[in-house]
């Protein structure tokens, strides 16, 4: 027999492969080991092959690695967050019904203080008055120090994905650290706090000035900007930069030439303002005496504006009187409006609103104000109303795909953690009540502004996507779980439609959507915090326990003789 | 699949199940380990078989209403892992390399066997350990499916994805993609026919 005879009579490696791994059928198996009893090639691949799954299996276990002390302790690590959790779901319930109290019972405690009843502003009692303002100052870092520090874990929450832990950790505290010990910038901060604050006339300070105190006077001139929190705030004095207050009561007759921005329960503007006036509070005051060069937005239970704006007005207001002049355009969204006879308003007048407005036939308007009255409620009786519904289901659906193609594991994750339906309820009203509390906190801060509003267009996406998360687990109740991606997003798009359906129910589709809102928001929540667990720990090591799971002792039978 | 000596956690599955957070814990003091190692072996890196684990874990909670009390729950735990690395690996797209060539087209050809058997007589387990870090993700993952957790061709055929047919064709390329990392591309691996 020929050398190439031979050859082809030789077994070949699948077939030695198969037989040792007895995947051949009983016939084929027989005829192997008869070969091989007589074929001495074959009979050594056969060895070589038992050999080679012998040397892998000893290769994977005999190299026993101890159990990193990460891992040994994430057991732990895991009940010690879930006990955290349910204490911060009583934090925010507690938050909940500060954010109500705010803003409902707040607002009728004002209207009982105009009826004569005393009071005084609930916010400006609560943050800004006497025992509890004396840690204000402290405050203040705490909150900067928690900005920097949720900077801090966003960064490593999106750098863990991108390079190694160690790296990222790294990176992300030497950036922290770098940023904490930055020098403070060249123009130096003066901080002044106590019962009574004075700056006198002719008293100059030549930085920013940070005020804290029940009752500020300020009369002298500031070379840069005016941080000021306090019961009764009044600034006669020249302000050169920005004002930004949260006060219970604030009165400017003097003059700022940048922005004044800021919360207060009552504020009153006679002075003169370089740039733009953004005020929240019960009541806004523009007296006739006060000269805005920018623009004003305000948000208030009443806005009286009698004054000279330069620019345009944008007001969310119970009930706005405007008698002064406006150099633009007014937007305003409210109860009632009333324009008297005194009013100059040389750009056109949008209001939507529950009255129809009431204008004075001498005001001078630079068009006819363009009225939208404002219903309560969806009108069921416009087919628009249907065209709308189906455009935002879509928008929902889109928006809910492209999550999913961005953060498919966060969005199944996400949709995990709202199985766990109390403590995702239980974080939704932290996160829903009291992220946007903070956000707003965070904006009169140094670090302030940039933080808090961004904060703020995460927490507004998360509303969205938060009805997203609900639907899928609607879509997953009808159609059954799965851990793939699309069929996760066929189900997220049956559950959004449903769970938009079910919000355009008269009287309880408010509640439906309120009630998803809060549960998918927690679930995020949940999601992200489980993001961070288990953190990186310096404990003991364990050794392996003792091994449960049996190596691979031999794969086929014995070797043919 | 039950280790000789060690019997199922029957006790701690059904606590576990119930939601006792100490069965849990007892469950993942004695599983974490292999699990771990399983991964180790299954994933590019240390810091990714550390993750892998800790979410095994945790999906694992979630899923453990779902294991048939009947079968073995080591055998059970090891398929959730090679899902889980698996799909982690696939999402990864690591096997975007030559894995994805039509696995019918291995040659299946005759080795030269004492060339072969005197390349695994000289290679120890750490050499073998390196070159599985070195191979491609689906071999790899292949290779410690069968050799490690002693899975059956059908559960690799489920959690590869491919046809159970092909399951041998999959090991056997694996082999080959680990001799060919053992020895740098020689005549072996290659399968050099006698």
């Amino acid at each position: 027999m020929s050398e190439t005879e031979e050859k082809m009579k030789h077994l070949d490696e699948m077939t030695c492969l198969l037989y040792l791994e007895r995947q051949l059928d009983r016939a084929r198996g027989l005829e192997v080991s008869l070969h091989t009893q007589e074929c001495e090639n074959c009979r050594t691949l056969l060895r070589a092959l038992e050999r080679e799954s012998r040397l892998l299996t000893r290769a994977m276990f005999e190299d026993n690695e101890p159990l990193p002390s990460r891992l040994a302790q994430f057991q732990q690590a895991a009940e010690r967050s879930m006990q955290w959790i349910w204490g911060l779901a009583f934090g925010l319930a507690a938050t909940g019904v500060y954010a109500l109290y705010t803003q409902y019972i707040e607002p009728w405690q004002a209207q009982l203080q105009e009826a004569g009843f005393s009071g005084t502003n609930l916010l400006g009692l609560l943050i800004f008055q006497s025992p509890f303002w004396k840690g204000w100052q402290s405050m203040i870092t705490v909150l900067e120090i928690l900005a920097v520090a949720t900077l801090g874990g966003l960064g490593v929450m999106f750098l863990r994905r991108r390079i190694r832990r160690g790296s990222a950790l790294a990176l992300v505290f030497a950036s922290l650290c770098a940023a904490l010990l930055a020098p403070a910038p060249a123009s130096a901060t003066e901080f002044r706090k106590g019962d009574r604050i004075t700056i006198v006339k002719d008293e100059v300070v030549h930085s920013d000035l940070y005020v804290a105190g029940g009752q500020i006077r300020i009369a002298g001139t500031i070379e840069g900007d005016l941080v000021v929190a306090g019961g009764d705030v009044e600034v006669s004095g020249h302000v050169m930069g920005d004002m930004l207050s949260a006060s219970g009561q604030v009165r400017m007759t003097g003059q700022v030439e940048g922005s004044i921005r800021g919360y207060a329960g009552n504020i009153t503007l006679k002075g003169k303002v370089g740039r733009n006036v953004m005020t929240f509070g019960g009541d806004v005051n523009i007296d006739h005496d006060a000269v805005i060069a920018g623009s004003v937005t305000t948000g208030s239970g009443r806005l009286s504006l009698d004054g000279h704006v330069a620019r345009d007005l944008l007001a969310f207001a119970g009930q706005s009187n405007i008698s002064g002049d406006i150099g633009g355009s007014v937007k305003i969204r409210g109860g009632e409006l009333n324009i008297d006879s005194s009013a100059d308003i040389r750009g056109p007048v949008d209001f939507e609103g529950e009255k129809q407005p009431q204008v004075s036939s001498q005001a001078k308007l630079a068009s006819p104000v363009h009225f939208v009255k404002h219903t309560r409620g969806p009108n069921y009786a416009n087919p628009h109303y249907y065209v709308w519904q189906v455009i935002w289901m879509a928008g929902f659906i889109l928006y809910g795909l492209v999550l999913y193609s961005l953060m498919p594991k966060f969005s199944q994750e996400a949709v995990k953690s709202a199985e766990q339906y109390g403590a995702s309820a239980g974080l939704g009203v932290l996160v829903l009540f009291g992220v946007p509390i903070a956000a707003c906190i965070a904006c009169i801060t140094v670090v302030g502004l940039f933080i808090g509003i961004s904060t703020l267009f995460v927490w507004y996406a998360a509303l969205y996507f938060a009805q997203i998360i609900v639907g899928t687990v609607v879509g997953q109740w009808l159609m059954g779980r799965t851990g793939e991606l699309w069929p996760t997003v066929g189900r997220m798009a049956v559950g959004v439609v449903i769970v938009r359906v079910c919000t355009t129910i008269p009287d309880v589709g408010g509640w439906v959507k309120f009630v998803a809102i809060l549960w998918g928001i927690g679930a995020i929540s949940l999601a992200i915090f489980r993001r961070f667990q288990p953190v990186p720990a310096t404990g003991v090591m364990i050794p392996p326990g003792a091994q449960p799971l049996p190596p691979t002792t031999t794969v086929g039978g014995p070797l043919p003789a | 699949m039950s280790a000789p000596g060690i019997s199922e956690p029957t006790e701690a599955i059904a606590r576990a199940r119930a939601g006792d957070a100490e069965a849990w814990g007892q469950l993942y003091r004695e599983y974490a380990p292999a699990i771990f190692r399983f991964c180790r072996r299954a994933m590019p890196t240390r810091e990714d078989a550390e993750d892998a684990t800790m979410e095994i874990f945790m999906k694992l909670k979630n899923k453990l209403s779902q294991y048939d009390t009947t079968r073995s729950f080591s055998a059970w735990l090891y398929k959730v892992a090679a899902n889980h690395c698996w799909d982690i690996l696939r999402r990864r797209k690591i096997r975007q390399d030559k894995e994805t060539e039509d696995v019918e087209s291995v040659p299946l050809e005759h080795p030269e066997p004492s060339q072969l058997e005197k390349l695994i007589e000289q290679r120890s387990g750490e050499e073998v350990r390196k070159a599985l870090e070195k191979m491609g993700a689906r071999a790899r993952m292949a290779l410690v499916m069968r050799y490690y957790s002693d899975m059956s061709y059908d559960e690799i055929a489920d959690a590869l994805g491919v046809r159970r047919a092909f399951v041998g064709v999959v090991l056997l390329r694996a082999r080959h993609e680990l001799r060919q990392a053992l020895e740098g591309n020689t005549a072996v691996a290659a399968g050099g026919a006698s």
